[in-house]
């Protein structure tokens, strides 16, 4: 991209400063300059966004001369100014006479400046303090120290937090064993010297000079004795070695899955809501297994085969120099093909993983929503979706073992040629007599443990490749931000009154495009709050802030006159309750997910909750009673009985606070008859924010607010709120009312 | 396991009657008939629906833009709250005139910005991240991306779409269409 995504304060570029001059604008009153690096039309190029105290202006010099400037637009005349995001783009709008106007047009690479200048623009038209130190925060999309853009907003510099690279994190992880892991390359140092001595005792000595010279005859037992307890002993150390690479490694596995676990319990919501479950999933259950990898890489792998390539080739140059040089002949073919082969054959592994993924998820999905599809009657359609992605996986297997198939024996194939040339020559020589038959037989066996660390070696690149990747994929999870952390020094809240307070909150899930918009309301404690509105008003999102799954953008979230900022999320968690439209309860026995919140309560306490959450009775009537297990999700009993299991599980954790997030809405009248007196139950003495559709369940609320495209647009008691003529509420009363009759 | 079989069962025909029933709650239809299309006020795009009112400031977007580009095209508006609001639907622009044509043609050029790429060029990986070098209609670029699953999503059957780190679009409309050496280069890294 050109151009500086830095905004000029008090300076205009060059570019723009004839036309600046023809405007009869001198630089002195100029506040900012902010370039963008399209035209209107989508061309790459450099246009201007001028502004100075009261006016602004939009410069292009590369457009038709008619419009190569538009403005002036007075700031105090405009409605409002914005950036609108296109598909890939983003447009700076003002609002004029209703109509919003493009002004200049940007890649989004340039949305943080643009939007900045948006809302001081709207502070000034609002007059409100323009603060230009706004303009020129650093971008949070790149490193404040090396300018790399990073994976996600804020996000830790990858370079700067990256000490020594993957491979020394992933060292890092492993340190801990590293006395296990000493031993385990001792033993192979060892394992290698041993399999030395079978060849070496065979060739130069039994051949050498016990069988050829027809010698030495008493030395054949103990010949062949010297070389059974080698290969004994080779045996039994690679016995050790395994088993303790096995260990090792399970071990790593075992840690970085808990670790991995421990942070995805941490990281914020947010960090849900950009990423696949499946793709979590696969790092915790795939990627880990690679440092198990990692483990017999330490230990069978690179070194080992370095050390048996240096080691071997050293004897082979003692034994025969001239034979030696032969040797390496098929040592370029080897290393390019495997090369070629595995740079090749790589991407293929990357399809096979990712066929196997997908073949799950979507067996996953079909599997979880079997009753949609009879439903639905799409068997014979899912069959077909399950049997393409079948023959994908079927061809991409296929296509790999196929190349693995071609490749092996090629290779066999190779070296068996470095094996004839030795032949040949070497026999050349033991026929010319310059050399002895032991030496070319010690020779011959060497050369065979000679290419095989060397092909080892050449894919050694492929897989650190493959390790790297799933490093990056693990420290990923392990280096995000856990996003909402607790202050430094949190202010203590033991014992949580109930005290409510939002001030002047603005909150976006996209920080550009706020769906809570200034919004300020009290609630004092032991009052029962409802919030109602239109789907998407906010409703919702006003929870989750309290509940601080995510922080605000502007304003403050007070509880008890604190900020939630301040406090503990421990203590927000215990004196803040929840129940869900949806209930989520888990595979587990019913007293489990009713104590989830609380474990080890006691059964007398979860029967009480279940009691007061008007759940025991169906509860006691299954065949298991509280042990009975439920499926996923709940599987085993209706909608309406998880919903009071989830109310009892809220009561057992006795919280200060209270939100019911449509609590009701997905169950039949009759359930809704028992949760809402199990509600009724829940909700005595304690603050109660009530989000609901169906209205007539807040007519005893103190207050009712009502949220329309992310505000409050009208508050006050049911009564209150009826006598508004016109007023939302009150409309959506009367629609409520009409339907019931209809339905009745 | 065999090959596809034939289906026993013929798929489920969304009959005429039911297509009648549902586009009467379904988005609006604008046809020459009851829509018109033409410049307006700062230059901007206006639109007169025959029994409503003039729409002021609209702009246009796809409702399929990857399986259906040149159809189905949403007008919307944005309203006094600020919030985009949908006036109707085009099912097929090439009923209109070509004046109205051009207008539409021109705003949705306007509402989508996204790079084509012909070739991969290089790609690099460190520190997490994915440089890459490209081809495009445009020319050569480069930008980065954050080596991330959700940073690379399917484009409709075949294609990607790779998001660099501020969001910006770049597309590979297929990826089996891509240069042999460039797609092994690409599937080293977006394998999934």
């Amino acid at each position: 991209m050109i151009a500086s995504t830095e905004i000029l304060i008090g300076n205009a570029p060059q570019p723009v400063q004839p036309y600046l001059a023809r405007l009869n604008i001198q630089p002195a009153e100029i506040e900012f300059a902010a370039e963008a690096d399209l035209n209107l039309d989508g061309a790459t190029c450099s246009s201007f966004l001028i502004g100075t105290a009261d006016r602004l202006f939009a410069i292009t010099p590369s457009a038709a001369t008619d419009e190569q400037v538009i403005g002036p637009i007075y700031v105090k005349s405009a409605e409002r100014f914005r950036t609108f995001s296109a598909v890939g783009s983003a447009f700076f709008q003002v609002k004029v006479q209703g109509l919003f106007l493009d002004l200049v047009r940007f890649s989004n690479a340039r949305r943080e400046q643009f939007d900045r200048i948006a809302t001081q623009l709207e502070n000034r038209r609002k007059e409100r303090p323009f603060v230009r130190g706004a303009l020129t925060e650093p971008d949070s999309r790149l490193c404040p120290v090396c300018s790399l853009p990073l994976p996600g907003r804020r996000a830790a510099c990858p370079r700067c937090a990256q000490e020594g690279g993957l491979l020394a994190r992933a060292y890092g992880l492993l340190k801990r064993y590293r006395g296990r892991l000493v031993v385990l390359m001792v033993m192979m140092l060892t394992v290698v010297g041993l399999e030395f001595v079978p060849p070496i005792l065979l060739g130069k000595v039994l051949v050498n000079q016990v069988l050829v010279p027809m010698q030495h005859g008493g030395w054949l037992i103990w010949l062949v004795a010297a070389i059974a307890l080698a290969q004994f002993s080779g045996a039994f150390l690679n016995v050790l070695i395994g088993r303790t690479s096995t260990a090792i490694g399970t071990r790593v596995t075992f840690d970085l899955r808990r670790q991995l676990q421990e942070k995805l319990m941490d990281i914020s919501v947010d960090f849900y809501d950009r990423t696949s479950v499946g793709s979590l999933m696969s790092r915790v259950l795939w990627d880990v297994e690679y440092f198990h990898g990692a483990v017999n890489q330490i230990a069978q792998g690179f070194l080992v085969n370095l050390l048996k390539i240096i080691g071997i080739g050293a004897v082979l140059f003692y034994l025969n120099w001239r034979l030696a040089l032969l040797v390496m002949i098929p040592i370029p073919l080897v290393v390019v093909g495997t090369m070629f082969f595995w740079s090749y054959v790589y991407p293929r592994y990357f399809r096979v993983w990712d066929g196997q993924s997908k073949l799950a998820a979507l067996l996953n999905g079909l599997l979880s929503g079997i009753r949609l599809v009879k439903a639905f009657a799409q068997e014979e359609r899912e069959r077909d979706r399950f049997s393409t992605m079948a023959s994908d996986l079927r061809d991409s297997r296929r296509g790999l073992d196929m190349s693995m198939a071609t490749f092996n024996p090629i290779m066999g194939y190779v070296f068996g040629l470095g094996g004839l040339i030795v032949w040949y020559a070497g026999g050349r020589q033991v026929l010319g007599e310059t050399m002895k038959l032991g030496d070319l037989i010690t020779f011959l066996s060497l050369i065979g443990m000679f290419y095989g660390p060397i092909q080892q070696l050449t894919m050694f690149s492929n897989w650190v490749t493959g390790f790297l990747s799933s490093c990056q994929r693990v420290f990923e999870i392990l280096d995000v931000e856990p996003g909402i952390g607790d202050a430094a020094k949190p202010v203590p809240l033991p014992r949580m009154a109930g005290g409510v307070e939002f001030r002047n909150v603005t909150f976006g899930y996209d920080p550009y495009d706020p769906v809570i918009k200034d919004i300020s309301f009290k609630i004092e404690p032991g009052q029962m709050i409802g919030i109602v509105g239109k789907s998407g008003s906010g409703k919702t999102t006003l929870m989750n802030l309290l509940c601080r799954f995510y922080d605000v953008q502007q304003g403050e979230i007070m509880i008890d006159g604190v900020d939630v900022r301040k406090l503990r999320r421990a203590d927000i968690r215990r004196g803040v309750g929840l129940v869900l439209q949806e209930p989520f309860l888990f595979r587990s026995s019913i007293a489990a997910n009713i104590a989830y919140g609380r474990p080890g309560a006691p059964p007398t306490a979860i029967m009480d909750a279940a009691k007061a959450a008007y759940a025991h009775e169906f509860i006691v009537r299954l065949p298991a009673a509280y042990d009975t297990r439920l499926g996923e999700r709940g599987a085993g009993i209706s909608g309406g009985e998880r919903q009071r299991v989830s109310i009892a599980r809220a009561l057992l954790c006795d919280p200060t606070i209270l939100i019911l997030d449509e609590a009701t809405s997905s169950v039949d009248t009759e359930a809704e008859q028992q949760i809402q007196q199990a509600l009724g139950q829940l909700c005595k003495g304690r603050t109660t924010i009530a989000i609901a559709h169906r209205l007539s369940t807040l007519r005893g609320a103190d207050k009712i607010l009502v949220l329309d495209n992310g505000a409050i647009v009208e508050q006050g008691s049911h009564d209150e709120l009826m006598k508004i003529d016109g007023g939302v509420y009150a409309k959506l009363v009367r629609i409520q009312t009409e339907l019931t009759r209809i339905e009745q | 396991m065999s090959e596809k079989e034939p289906s026993q069962t013929p798929p489920p025909v969304v009959t005429r009657e039911t297509m009648a029933r549902l586009s009467a709650t379904g988005p609006r239809r604008l046809t020459p008939a009851n829509c018109q299309i033409f410049e307006g006020t700062y230059s901007l795009l206006h639109c007169t629906v025959m029994g409503d009112q003039i729409y002021r400031g609209v702009f246009a977007s796809l409702a399929f833009p990857v399986s259906q580009p040149d159809r189905f095209i949403c007008l919307r508006y944005h309203g006094s709250d600020g919030k985009n609001k949908e006036i109707g639907l085009i099912e097929d622009l090439n009923v209109f005139d070509a004046a109205a044509q051009g207008l539409i043609r021109e705003s949705l050029a306007k509402h989508y910005y996204e790079q084509r790429i012909k070739r991969i060029v290089k790609i690099t990986f460190k520190f997490g991240l994915l440089f890459f070098e490209v081809e495009t209609e445009r020319g050569r670029e480069q930008f980065t991306m954050a080596w991330q699953v959700d940073r690379a999503q399917d484009y409709g059957e075949g294609g990607k779409v790779l998001l660099d780190t501020f969001e910006n679009r770049f597309i590979i409309p297929d990826v089996r269409e891509l240069p042999a050496r460039d797609r092994v280069r690409l599937q080293r890294f977006i394998y999934w």
